[in-house]
C-alpha cells in the first residue's frame, strides 16, 4: 500500500454502538470531575454555579469526543490551551487584586509569599540535599500553591504520567502549543537534532549554577513564563535586565518560533524541566509504540512530533525517544495507524483503543483537577468584568 | 603548612561549588572513561595549581596587589569573559572533540585550535585565578607571609585540601557509552558562558563605576 492511499480506519463499532460506548466510558469520568470540582456541594453563589457547570460541560464534552472520535491530539490541545490562558487569567487577576499588580516585592518574596511552581523543582535537588533548606521565596505549608502541595501533585502526576506531565498537566504547556497550533504550515522545517539536547544541558548548568549561587537562578533569569504570571518589580538594573531576558524569551520561544515551526519550541528544546521530567518515563507504564511492520517510514510522525520525540532511528526501533509527552499526536496523524498507545509488559497492540483509554482516565483526571478550578477562576473573572467593567474585587 | 591544608579542607565544597559549573560539563563533553577522566582532571587541577601559584608570587612580590575593590572587580570581570569565551570556543568549535553538532565551520580555528594547550588546563588555571571566598582567603593567608617558599606552601597545600573534593567527580565517566551526554556537555559548556560572559561583564561596569 502507498503511503498516500487512504488511512486504514480503526475497527470502529457501528455509531450508535460507537455513541453507547463513548457514554459508558464518559460516565465514570463525568463523576469523578463532579466530585472533584464541587468536593460534595455546589457553591453556593449563582456566578459560581453557572461557571462550574459550564467548565464541567467543557470537560465531559472534550472526553467524551476523544473516547467516541478515538482521536487524541486536537481535543486535548483545545483543552490545554484554554487552561493554560485561564490559568494566566485567573493567576495575574488574583495577583491585582491581593498585590495590586503583577510585579511582585522583595518584601513579599521575604514574607515566602511567591507562588511556587513545578519548574523550579529540579533546581531545588541539589542545594536541599547538602543545605536541607528550599531555596525559594515560598512557603512549605501554607497558602495559595505552596511547596508541599505542588511536590506532592508533581510526584503523583509523574507517576501517572511520567513526562505525559508536559501534556497534561502542565499550565505553562499550553502557551506554545496554542501558538505553534495557529499556522496551518511551518516556515522553518528543519532543526538541527543537536538543540533537542539543549534543555538537558540548561537542566545541567541551571542545577550546577543553582547549588553554587544557592538561588533559583532560572526564575531569576531566564523563565519565559513570567511574562504571563508574575515578575519582580523592577527596582535595579539587574532587575531590569532579567525582565527583558524573559519577555524577549517568551517572544521568541513560546510565539515566535512555535508559530514558524509548528512545534512547541519551549517544551522541546529549552525547558529544563521537560528534561527532568523525561526521566519519569522511565518509571511509567504507559509509552508510545509504533509498530515497524505497519510503519512505510513516510516520517510525517518525525516531522510533527510537537517536542521533537521521534527520529528516524526511534521510528526503527518502534519506540519514542525519552521526551514523548504522550500528547497523541503521532498516533492521530500516522496514515498506516502505526502508531498506538502502550501499557509497558504488554503486547503491543495496534487498532486497539484499549491503552489509550487506560491512559486517558490518569491523564484526563490530572488535567481536568489542575485545569478546572482553573477555568471556573478565569471564568468568573471573565464575567465579572462584563458585568461590572473590572475584573477585581 | 597546616593552615592552608585545613582552609582548604573547610573551604572544598564551596571550591567544588565554583569549579563544578566548568568542570562538569567539560568531562562530560570529553566523553572519556573513567581512567581518562581522571588524566582529565589532572590537567584540570594542574591548571588550577598553575593560577595558585601565580597568585601565590603576587601575593607575595607586591603584598597584596589587588587592594582596592574595583582593580579586582575589574581583573575578576576580564578573568570571567575570557574563561566565557573559551567556554565557547570549547562547546562550538573545538575540533579535538565532538562540537556541539559541528555547527559552525570550523576551518579557520583549526589551525587556532592546534596551538592551545589542553582545554581542560586552561580552564583550570582562569578557574584558577577566578575570584571565589575560598580563594580569598588563601589568599590574604599567602600575603602575610614574609619569605615566597612560605607564600607558596600556603596556596599548595590549601589546592591539596580542596582537591579532595574533585576526586569523585571523573566518575560520570562510568556514563561514556550515552553519546547524547557528550552533545549535552558541549552545549552546557555554550550555556555556562552565558553566565560567565554576564558576570564577567557585570563585575567589569562595577568595577569601572567604581573606579
Ligand atoms: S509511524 Fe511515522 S513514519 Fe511510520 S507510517 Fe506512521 S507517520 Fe509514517
Ligand atoms: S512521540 Fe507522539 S505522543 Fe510523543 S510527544 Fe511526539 S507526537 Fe506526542
Amino acid at each position: 500500500m502507498s503511503v498516500f492511499s487512504p488511512r486504514p480506519e480503526m475497527p470502529a463499532p457501528s455509531t450508535a454502538r460507537g455513541i453507547v460506548r463513548a457514554v459508558l466510558l464518559t460516565l465514570p469520568m463525568l463523576l469523578l470531575i463532579a466530585m472533584m470540582m464541587t468536593q460534595g456541594e455546589l457553591p453556593k453563589d449563582s456566578l459560581t454555579r453557572a461557571v462550574t457547570a459550564i467548565t464541567y460541560a467543557l470537560l465531559g464534552a472534550v472526553f467524551f469526543l476523544m473516547v467516541y472520535k478515538k482521536e487524541t491530539y486536537k481535543y486535548r490541545a483545545a483543552l490545554f490551551t484554554i487552561v493554560a490562558v485561564c490559568f494566566s487569567i485567573a493567576f495575574i487577576a488574583n495577583l491585582v487584586e491581593m498585590r495590586g499588580s503583577m510585579a511582585v516585592s522583595r518584601a513579599d518574596m521575604l514574607a515566602g509569599e511567591t507562588p511556587f511552581c513545578h519548574l523550579v523543582i529540579p533546581m531545588v535537588i541539589i542545594p536541599a540535599a547538602f543545605t536541607r533548606t528550599i531555596i525559594f521565596p515560598g512557603s512549605l505549608l501554607e497558602g495559595f500553591a505552596n511547596i508541599a502541595s505542588m511536590l506532592i501533585l508533581w510526584l503523583g502526576a509523574s507517576l501517572a504520567l511520567g513526562r505525559g506531565w508536559c501534556s497534561w498537566v502542565c499550565f505553562f504547556g499550553g502557551f506554545d502549543e496554542g501558538f505553534s497550533r495557529l499556522r496551518k504550515k511551518a516556515l522553518i522545517k528543519k532543526i538541527a537534532p543537536v538543540w533537542t539536547y539543549l534543555p538537558w544541558a540548561v537542566l545541567l548548568t541551571l542545577a550546577l549554577i543553582s547549588a553554587l549561587t544557592l538561588s533559583p537562578f532560572y526564575c531569576e533569569w531566564l523563565c519565559p513564563f513570567k511574562a504571563v504570571t508574575e515578575f519582580e518589580q523592577i527596582t535595579s538594573f539587574k532587575i531590569l535586565l532579567q525582565t527583558i531576558i524573559f519577555a524577549s524569551l517568551f517572544i521568541l520561544l513560546v510565539v515566535i518560533l512555535p508559530l514558524l515551526t509548528r512545534r512547541r519550541t519551549q517544551c522541546g528544546l529549552f525547558c529544563p524541566f521537560a528534561a527532568f521530567q523525561s526521566l519519569a518515563n522511565k518509571i511509567n507504564i504507559f509509552d508510545l509504540r509504533i509498530d515497524t511492520e505497519k510503519c512505510k517510514n513516510c516520517r510525517l510522525c518525525v516531522k510533527d512530533c510537537p517536542t521533537f520525540s521521534l527520529d528516524e532511528n526511534s521510528v526503527g526501533r518502534g519506540k519514542t525517544l525519552m521526551s514523548c509527552t504522550k500528547c497523541g499526536k503521532c498516533v492521530d496523524i500516522c496514515p498506516q495507524r502505526a502508531v498506538t498507545y502502550h501499557i509497558k509488559g504488554t503486547p503491543v497492540a495496534v487498532g486497539s483503543d484499549t491503552a489509550r483509554i487506560l491512559f486517558l482516565y490518569p491523564a484526563f483526571i490530572f488535567m481536568s483537577a489542575i485545569g478546572g478550578s482553573m477555568i471556573v477562576s478565569a471564568l468568573t473573572r471573565i464575567f465579572k468584568l462584563i458585568a461590572t467593567g473590572s475584573m477585581i474585587g | 603548612m597546616l593552615q592552608g591544608f585545613i582552609l582548604g579542607i573547610a573551604s572544598g565544597t564551596a571550591c567544588l561549588a565554583y569549579c563544578a559549573p566548568v568542570l562538569v560539563p567539560v568531562l562530560l563533553g570529553e566523553g572519556k572513561n573513567i581512567q581518562r577522566n581522571y588524566v582529565i582532571l589532572g590537567q584540570y587541577l594542574g591548571g588550577r595549581l598553575c593560577g595558585y601559584l601565580l597568585f601565590a608570587l603576587l601575593a607575595w612580590a607586591v603584598r597584596f596587589p589587588l587592594s582596592g575593590l574595583q582593580d579586582r572587580e575589574l581583573v575578576f570581570g576580564v578573568v570571567y569573559v575570557v574563561l566565557a569565551l573559551f567556554l565557547v570556543y570549547y562547546g562550538l568549535f573545538n575540533h579535538r572533540a565532538l562540537c556541539a553538532g559541528q555547527i559552525i565551520e570550523q576551518r579557520p580555528i583549526k589551525r587556532f585550535s592546534n596551538r592551545l594547550p589542553p582545554m581542560p588546563l586552561v580552564f583550570g588555571f582562569l578557574s584558577g585565578v577566578t575570584l571565589c571566598p575560598p580563594f580569598l582567603l588563601a589568599f590574604t593567608e599567602a600575603a602575610d607571609k614574609v619569605a615566597v617558599w612560605q607564600s607558596l606552601l600556603v596556596f599548595f597545600t590549601f589546592f591539596l585540601g580542596t582537591s579532595l573534593y574533585f576526586l569523585p567527580i571523573p566518575l560520570v565517566g562510568a556514563f561514556n557509552r550515552f553519546d547524547a551526554l557528550q552533545k549535552v556537555g558541549k552545549l552546557a559548556a555554550v550555556v555556562v558562558a552565558v553566565y560567565y560572559l554576564y558576570a564577567g561583564l557585570i563585575k567589569i561596569a562595577g568595577g569601572v563605576i567604581v573606579s
